[in-house]
Formats: C-alpha cells, sequence, structure tokens
C-alpha cells in the first residue's frame, strides 16, 4: 500500500515544509532528466531566492545558462561523491557510516532509524533496504510534515538525522567540485538544522 | 520543545510562499507521487523484531564454502554461523566467515554500473544504467570480435560467480584466452601432475584425521584456515599422528611438527626424491602396492638412484640425518600415512615436477585407499545446469596459444597466463583486444604488474565485474556491480563427513540468498542475469542455457530429488547415508611415458632454481588466517585482526643489520622496485636468512578500498619477475629477491 496523502490545505505550513522536504529528498538522488527537468530548475532557485541566497541561485543559473552539458556533470559528481571514486567514495550518503565505530551500512543506528520509521506507522517498501540513506530521511520528514506531526518531525531530526548530518555535509563540502551539491547540502542543512530554545544547534563536524 | 517554530514562520513570508510555491510545482501530480514507504499499523516490539534463522548459506570469504546459516534480524542480516546441521564445518566457521556481514554492508561495495569516463588506471565514474551499460559491453566485445576474431577476448575469471559467464565466453563466443588465477597461480600444477601421475586431480583428498604421520611442504595450517580441513589435521594430531613439516619457516604447522625440515626454498624435490632413493635402497617402500599398481618403476628407480641423503643434503642445506629420519618415518607408518598435495603450489618454476614426486610418494608408501592416507569421499550426485553448448569450442581450441606454440603440454584448463599477455603486448601470434575480469584481481594475483597494466592499457575494451572496487576495477572501462554470495542462488556443494572414518553420510548444500537480492540504494545483479543479458546483445539469445540463477539451483537439485524448497525444509542441507571411502586402488605413472614423449623428464627430476644475489633473500609469501587476499582486504574487522603484514626477517641478519623487531620498513626488490608502502618487520630466529616471509593479500593500491588501501605491503608489487613452469605454463610466484629499505637506505641482507 502506497502512502495516501493526508488532506491539509495547501497553505498549511506543514503541507508547503513537507513539499520542500520531499522537494530536497529528490534533489539528493540520482540526477536522472525524469526529474531534473525544465520544472525543476525554476523551482530550485526559487527556493534559494525565497531564503535570500541570490548569489548562490546566480552562479547556479549562470552555470545552467553556459550550456555545458549539466546532467552528466552532475552524474559523474554524485557518483563520485556518494556512489564509488577514486580516491574513495567522498561521502556515502547513510547515517550509520557516520555513527558506527567500523563505518559500516546500515549499523545500529540504521536499525533504531527503522525503527522510528515503525513506532510512527510507516515502513520501507523493501525489506532489505537500507533506512537511513539522506533521501528517505527526508522523505519520512515529508511524510511527518504533510500530517502535521511536528514534535515527531523534530524529535526525528534531533535523534536520527542532524546527529551525523554535518559529518556527511562536511566531507561533501571539503571535497565537491560542483556547486550544485555544495549549494545543495547547505540548503538540506538549513531546513533541517534544530532551533533550539536557546537559538541555534552548534553546527558540530 | 521547539518545533521549528522559525522555519515554519519563515515559511509563511511573502518570498518563501513564492518559492513553496514553485517547489509545489514539481509535485503537480501528487497522488501519483509514489514514495519508498508503506503506512503499516504499528505492532509492538517482540512480534516482529524476533531474529530468524535463515538457512541455505554457504561462505565464499574463501573458496573451502563451509555451510552456514544468517540470523536475520527485520531484513538484516546480523550474524552468520555455521549450519548446525552441517557434517563438514558443523557450527563453526572461521574469522573471515564471520565477517562476511562487514562485507555484505561495506560502503565501499559497488552499487551500480558504472562507465569510466575517464582513463583506465586514473578513472572518473560516471553511474549509467544496465542497459547502456549491457549494451556498451555487448557492442565492444563484439566489434572485437569480429574485427579480430572471438580469440581476441581475454577473460580473468575467479570464484562461483565466474563459473558462468566463463562458460560462455569458452564455448558460445568461442576465445581460449581464459586465465584463472586459482590454476594458473595456484593449483592447477598440482591437479595436472597428480592426474600424469595417479590419474586424479587430488584436491586436498588427504584423510589426516586418521593418519599415523602427516608431511606437509609448506603447508601451514592454523595460520592457512579451512575449517573442516583443520579438523581433520587435528584430529590426526589429537589421535598421535607425527608431524613432519618442510618449510623455510616456522610456521604455526612447524610448532607442532615432531620433525621440522628448516629446507632452503626452491630444492623441495631434491628433498623428496631423496627420500624416495632412500626408501627405495632400503627396501622400506610398500612392494606390494608398487608391484600390483605401479607403472614404469624400474625407470624410476634408476632415474632417482642419483638422489643421495647427501645429495640432497647439500642442495637442501638440512642435515642428511634429518631426511633419512623423515624417510624412515614415513616407511614406519605407512601406509597410513598423509602425502599432503599442498594447494597453493605456484612457486618457483620447477612445481610440475615437485608435485609428481608428491604423488610418487605417495604411491610408493602405498597410501591410497587406505586409512590415513590419499582417499577421497565420496559425495553425493547432483544434477548439472546452466552449461553452455559447445558452439565456438572449436574455434577456441585451434586459437589456444600454448597449442599454437606447441608449449605447456600439461597445462590446466584455460590458456597460460603469460602466453595471453605477450601475444597481447606483441600481437603475435594475433592481437588481444578485449579484457574481462570477473571476480578475479589480476593486479593482486598475475605477477609483474607493469606488464599486465601495459596489457590493459592496450586493449580497444576493458570490462570488470566484482563487488568490490579492487585494483582492477580502476582499469575497467565499464565497471558492473555483482550480488555477493550471501544475496543469490549459486553452486551447489556436495560432500561427506568431514572424517572419513565416521558413520559415512553425504549431504548437499545450495548457496541460496541469506537476505533479499535487492534493495533500493542499489542495482547489483547475479551473475546468470549479467551474462545472459549480454548474450541476447550478443546475439546468442538461443544459446542461453538457463533464464536465472534460482533456475539453475532448481534443476542442479532436481538431479538429487530436490528442490529448494525442500532444501529449505530440510535446514539448508540433505544429510543421506554414505558409502565407504577406503579400498580404491589408484595406479601409480612413477615413470610417465606421457611426459617423456612431451620432451620433460618422465621421472620427478629436480631443477636448481636461481640462487638470490648478493645482498638479498627470496621473497615468500603465505596466508594469514584472517584474510583471503584482496577479497577481504577492505574488510573493517579482519583489517582491525590483522591491519598489515609483518615482513619475517631471521634474527642473526637483523642484529647485522641493525633492525629491530617493530621497525617500520620497506623493501627493494632485483629489479629496482620498491614497495609502495612499507610494513612493520618482525625479527625471529624461526625463519632462514636466505628467505623473507610475509602475508599475501595486503597494499591494495586502489583508494577506494578505504579501509584496506596502503596497508602492510603487497608481496605481489615485487614479484616482477615470475617464473614459469616449463610443463604447465603456470606461474611460480616465490621467484624474485627483495633487500630492506630503512629510513631511505637500502641494506642488504648478509648471507
Amino acid at each position: 500500500m502506497q502512502c495516501e496523502r493526508h488532506t491539509m490545505t495547501d497553505d498549511d505550513p506543514g503541507v508547503k515544509l513537507a513539499d520542500i522536504y520531499r522537494f530536497l529528498s529528490r534533489s539528493i538522488e540520482f540526477p536522472e532528466p525524469s526529474w531534473l527537468d525544465d520544472a525543476y530548475w525554476p523551482a530550485f532557485f526559487a527556493l534559494l531566492a525565497g531564503i535570500g541566497w541570490q548569489d548562490e541561485a546566480n552562479e547556479l543559473r549562470r552555470l545552467r545558462n553556459e550550456g555545458a552539458p549539466l546532467l552528466e556533470s552532475l552524474q559523474i559528481e554524485y557518483t563520485r561523491l556518494f556512489i564509488n571514486a577514486v580516491p574513495h567514495v567522498i561521502a556515502p550518503p547513510y547515517g550509520s557510516v557516520y555513527l558506527s565505530d567500523d563505518g559500516t551500512l546500515y549499523g545500529p543506528s540504521a536499525v533504531r532509524t527503522k525503527d522510528f520509521y515503525r513506532e510512527r506507522g510507516f515502513d520501507l517498501s523493501g525489506e532489505a533496504d537500507i533506512p537511513d540513506h539522506l533521501s528517505l530521511e527526508l522523505e519520512f520528514l515529508a511524510l511527518l510534515a504533510e500530517e502535521g506531526r511536528e514534535e515527531e518531525e523534530a524529535l526525528f531530526l534531533r535523534q536520527h538525522l542532524r546527529p551525523w548530518f554535518p559529518r556527511f555535509k562536511a566531507r561533501v563540502l571539503a571535497e565537491v567540485r560542483h556547486p550544485f551539491y555544495r549549494v545543495l547540502v547547505n540548503l538540506i542543512d538549513f531546513f533541517t538544522r534544530e532551533e533550539w530554545d536557546n537559538g541555534f544547534e552548534s553546527d558540530e563536524t | 520543545m521547539a518545533l521549528n517554530l522559525t522555519r515554519r514562520k519563515f515559511l509563511q513570508t511573502a518570498s518563501l510562499a513564492a518559492a513553496t510555491a514553485a517547489v509545489s510545482g514539481c509535485f503537480a501530480n501528487r497522488a501519483a507521487a509514489s514514495t519508498p514507504f508503506v503506512r503499516k499499523p504499528f505492532t509492538a516490539p517482540g512480534s516482529f523484531a524476533d531474529t530468524k534463522t535463515v538457512v541455505g548459506g554457504v561462505c565464499e570469504m574463501c573458496f573451502w564454502r563451509c555451510q552456514l546459516v544468517g540470523k536475520v534480524r527485520d531484513g538484516k542480516l546480523v550474524k552468520l554461523e555455521g549450519n548446525p546441521k552441517s557434517i563438514d564445518n558443523g557450527a563453526s566457521i572461521c574469522a573471515r566467515g564471520n565477517a562476511g556481514v562487514k562485507l555484505l554492508y561495506d560502503p565501499d561495495r559497488l552499487k551500480y554500473p558504472m562507465k569510466n569516463v575517464g582513463k583506465r588506471g586514473a578513472p572518473e565514474w560516471k553511474r549509467i544504467s544496465w542497459d547502456e551499460a549491457l549494451d556498451e559491453c555487448a557492442a565492444k566485445l563484439k566489434a572485437v570480435s569480429e574485427k579480430y576474431g572471438p580469440h581476441a577476448i581475454a577473460m580473468f575469471p575467479h570464484g562461483a560467480s565466474a563459473t558462468y559467464p566463463m562458460g560462455f565466453f569458452e564455448k558460445v563466443v568461442g576465445t581460449p584466452n581464459i586465465s584463472e588465477a586459482s590454476f594458473f597461480q595456484c593449483r592447477g600444477i598440482r591437479d595436472t601432475a597428480y592426474v600424469a601421475t595417479l590419474d586424479t586431480p587430488p584436491d586436498e583428498n588427504v584423510d589426516m584425521a586418521n593418519a599415523k604421520a602427516i608431511l606437509l611442504l609448506g603447508g601451514h595450517f592454523g595460520e592457512n584456515v579451512h575449517v573442516s580441513h583443520v579438523k581433520r589435521y587435528l584430529k590426526g594430531l589429537e589421535n598421535g599422528a607425527k608431524l613432519i613439516v618442510v618449510d623455510p619457516r616456522f610456521s604455526a604447522s612447524a610448532a607442532k611438527a615432531h620433525i621440522w625440515v628448516k629446507i632452503k626454498p626452491g630444492t623441495d624435490t631434491a628433498f623428496l626424491l631423496a627420500v624416495m632413493n632412500h626408501l627405495v635402497k632400503s627396501g622400506k617402500y610398500n612392494k606390494a602396492y608398487v608391484t600390483a599398481n605401479g607403472v614404469g618403476f624400474d625407470k624410476f628407480t634408476a632415474g632417482i638412484a642419483h638422489a643421495s641423503l647427501e645429495w640432497a643434503a647439500r642442495i637442501c642445506d638440512v642435515p642428511a640425518k634429518q631426511i633419512k629420519e623423515v624417510a624412515e618415518l614415513l616407511a614406519a607408518n605407512a601406509p597410513n600415512v598423509s602425502i599432503h598435495p599442498g594447494r597453493h603450489v605456484s612457486w618457483y618454476g620447477n612445481d610440475f615436477q615437485r608435485e609428481r614426486s608428491l604423488a610418487c610418494l605417495t604411491g610408493l608408501l602405498g597410501a591410497i585407499g587406505v586409512k590415513g592416507g590419499f582417499v577421497a569421499g565420496k559425495g553425493p550426485k547432483v544434477g548439472k545446469a546452466g552449461g553452455w553448448p559447445a558452439v565456438n569450442e572449436e574455434h577456441a581450441e585451434h586459437h589456444a596459444l600454448h597449442k599454437m606454440a606447441k608449449k605447456y603440454p600439461f597445462s590446466p584448463p584455460g590458456t597460460p597466463t603469460d602466453l595471453i599477455r605477450e601475444a597481447a603486448l606483441t600481437g603475435k601470434p594475433y592481437p588481444i583486444k578485449a579484457f574481462v575480469a570477473w571476480g578475479q584481481n589480476p593486479i593482486q594475483t598475475v605477477p609483474n604488474q607493469p606488464m599486465t597494466i601495459k596489457v590493459l592499457q592496450q586493449m580497444d575494451f576493458v570490462m570488470v565485474c566484482d563487488i568490490m572496487p579492487t585494483d582492477i576495477t580502476m582499469y575497467a572501462d565499464i565497471l558492473l556491480p555483482e550480488t555477493s554470495y550471501l544475496e543469490r542462488y549459486d553452486m551447489i556443494k556436495p560432500g561427506t563427513q568431514w572424517d572419513l572414518a565416521g558413520k559415512q553420510q553425504q549431504y548437499i548444500a545450495a548457496r541460496l540468498p541469506l537476505v533479499a537480492m535487492t534493495a533500493a540504494d542499489h542495482e547489483r545483479k547475479d551473475p546468470v542475469w549479467i551474462t545472459n543479458e549480454l548474450a541476447k546483445r550478443m546475439g546468442f539469445e538461443k544459446h542461453i542455457p538457463v533464464k536465472s540463477q534460482e533456475e539453475k539451483t532448481e534443476k542442479m537439485l532436481a538431479g538429487a530429488n530436490l528442490s529448494i524448497e525442500q532444501l529449505i525444509k530440510e535446514e539448508g542441507i540433505r544429510v543421506q547415508d554414505g558409502v565407504e571411502p577406503y579400498g580404491k586402488v589408484l595406479k601409480v605413472n612413477f615413470f610417465s611415458q606421457e611426459i617423456a614423449d612431451a620432451g620433460f623428464p618422465g621421472v620427478p627430476t629436480y631443477t636448481p632454481v636461481p640462487e638470490p644475489p648478493k645482498g638479498f633473500a627470496r621473497l615468500v609469501y603465505g596466508r594469514a588466517p584472517v584474510h583471503t587476499f584482496n577479497r577481504s582486504q577492505n574488510n573493517a574487522w579482519l583489517v582491525n585482526e590483522m591491519p598489515e603484514n609483518p615482513v619475517w626477517l631471521n634474527d642473526e641478519s637483523a642484529r647485522k643489520m641493525g633492525l629491530k623487531d617493530g621497525d617500520r620498513v620497506s623493501l627493494v626488490n632485483q629489479d629496482g622496485v620498491k614497495s609502495r608502502t612499507t610494513t612493520v618487520l618482525k625479527v625471529t630466529p624461526g625463519i632462514r636468512k636466505d628467505t623473507i616471509y610475509m602475508a599475501h593479500g595486503y597494499g591494495t593500491m586502489n583508494p577506494a578500498m578505504t579501509v584496506g588501501v596502503g596497508k602492510g605491503i603487497d608481496d605481489q608489487s615485487l614479484i616482477t619477475k615470475g617464473a614459469v613452469d616449463p610443463e604447465t605454463g603456470a606461474h611460480g610466484m616465490r621467484s624474485c629477491f627483495v633487500k630492506f629499505i630503512k629510513d631511505g637506505k637500502e641494506l642488504s641482507i648478509p648471507a
């Protein structure tokens, strides 16, 4: 059974945030023409403009207008950053790679993430799916947000995504060659960074 | 609790309202949008979090194939154990077997087909679809085949996953140029030498558990671990078997030996000839067996008559009386003696004759078909499936390089590695322009790395299929990711109980997946699927023998009146009554007319190998219990157990050289080739002065192996000059000599 969408009006901030989470979730998947299309870029630029990141928007817009084969260069960079590369894959986008002693996939923290999904009434489609891929965690946040489950959303961010995201981000920023992924991880950071009572969380790395 | 108030407020601002509208617009078709999640009511822990025991695992952390069960919790493999129903390894598995979990979840594993948009050796990868990858592989392979002939495709396979594609390339595509490391850099010499002598390849079929004496030539069990094999060995020792270990190094087995023969490397055949000559001269051989089953015994005794104890003592640098002691000990316990055939035997380039000698010694002692002797368990029959029809096999045979050159008549199946490399580099007798590596890393299996790299660079196309980014993957144009042995249907493992004198039983196990083959974050495929897709694209669809790996398994099991379903019901292993293994008699070709006719010595003969130049010692290598070469060198658990391979140096030599235990050193060989990395020095009286030892399978140069890269020294990088065994064309790899480098200074090794 696929998820049915909760009926809320589009004006609801939770729904808007859900759309943003989902947009980011999709953006951190392998770039395919099926979604990285002419509708994608204006949305991406609008989002950057919306939070005042005009320079980043201009930089990417320029790159796009240069007419270079953007899709292929993004695919190569994505492969290098997140799949396999020489000298080594830069930043596997899985939580437990950063949270376990032996840097394993599907480590204990990933099991806890899966438990969290379950306790909130969600399960992964495939039984062997790795639970803590960044894209999945963002999609899960979207599911919570569109149902207005703000407390659970905050709890998930604090207990599951944020404990590893800054380390992932630091690895990407240290090695990234394509501005798109630099901007994207900063954007994900912006929309997932927790605001504590006493202000923003520290930017641990 | 903080509730993202700022962010939510922020979303209400005018500037962001426009942004969210645009973002939402990307999801205009909301209802149709699918997510990787499904809704499922929460069930309290305890009902879903149980650990399931999944049966049907067969290990492939090495080739021994212990039977496993997987402990699977909620789709995740949490632990591997020996299958308690196993009559082979039983509930035991080794450290490597345990660490299979870590291989399964290694973040460096290959995930998607990739295209190299950089250069061979300095790759830049782009993830591509399977369709694109397979289309390109098929088009390039076809182009090479059409331009130069199918023999212009070379294949370097290894392991269970490579069997099916190897059959395709050999029989259907029609190339003879297949170089299996397990033959040409390992056991092929042993197999063909035993076939020439006893008419059967030996495997490791010596009944050590019931032996009164065991002879190991270089075997270092304990460091070399294969569970049921070690069980046989230890049971024999427990029962009081006398152990003779011939090794230049005080190995784990030498430490348990009654006689340790600290032999000069390269001279083993001289040692064996003297042992046999002594047995013949003193009449202490099994006359009844030899008379009944020996062929060419008179020529044999005449041919080894020169091999006196003193002659061998001088050559082997061991006391004559120790050689005599070994001969007498074997004779006293004959016929219940295990003359171990070895496994990795491609040592010095004079290896066929040594393996012949071991087989002759076995016959001389009558240690065949008797308790403790050379005996094979009688395994059960299973069906065959997945064999390709011999469409172009004849073409392959006509183009076999060793047959064209009239060389290496005792070559194991395939083509000797160096003939393939030489043809590729010279274009003679024909060019080799496509390279397929499947589960093998020829950079670390084959001596002379620069030559292999040159071979790769001149190819029109290089395709690699593997599970990890090993060194060879850096040279691929297209890189294909395979499922691991824990995720696929695969081979059938038949066998018997490990103790041949125990209750006679047979077993049939099949490799079945312990965890799901698919997951959202990768697109790995099994070898049958990959090969069939290639076959379709290359125009060979009509020859495809099975549609899937699962069908292949079903068909093989059907041959034993089994099915996958039934095997699972029987806890992954069928156990049935067995057959008495003892009593089989084998003819022994002491003198081989076949070998003599081919222009080689028909009587086992010792040929000296080159001596180390002054200041150098011979580099030998062996196994470590926690590693299987490349296959495990990126495994964080195993690397943690033994992060690098200490290099052994004789203590007196070390003192003279000013080196001490624990020093960081690197090595340089006789051709001036330096190791890329350093390792730790082990100073010990337990090694000869003319010998340097280290474990093989360290120091990968592929940084994509984030755990294993640069750890320890890659011995293969120093083996620039492989010897070639004249009868078989297989490599000898204990053929190089090294000096030490400490703090940038070269240090000669005193004689």
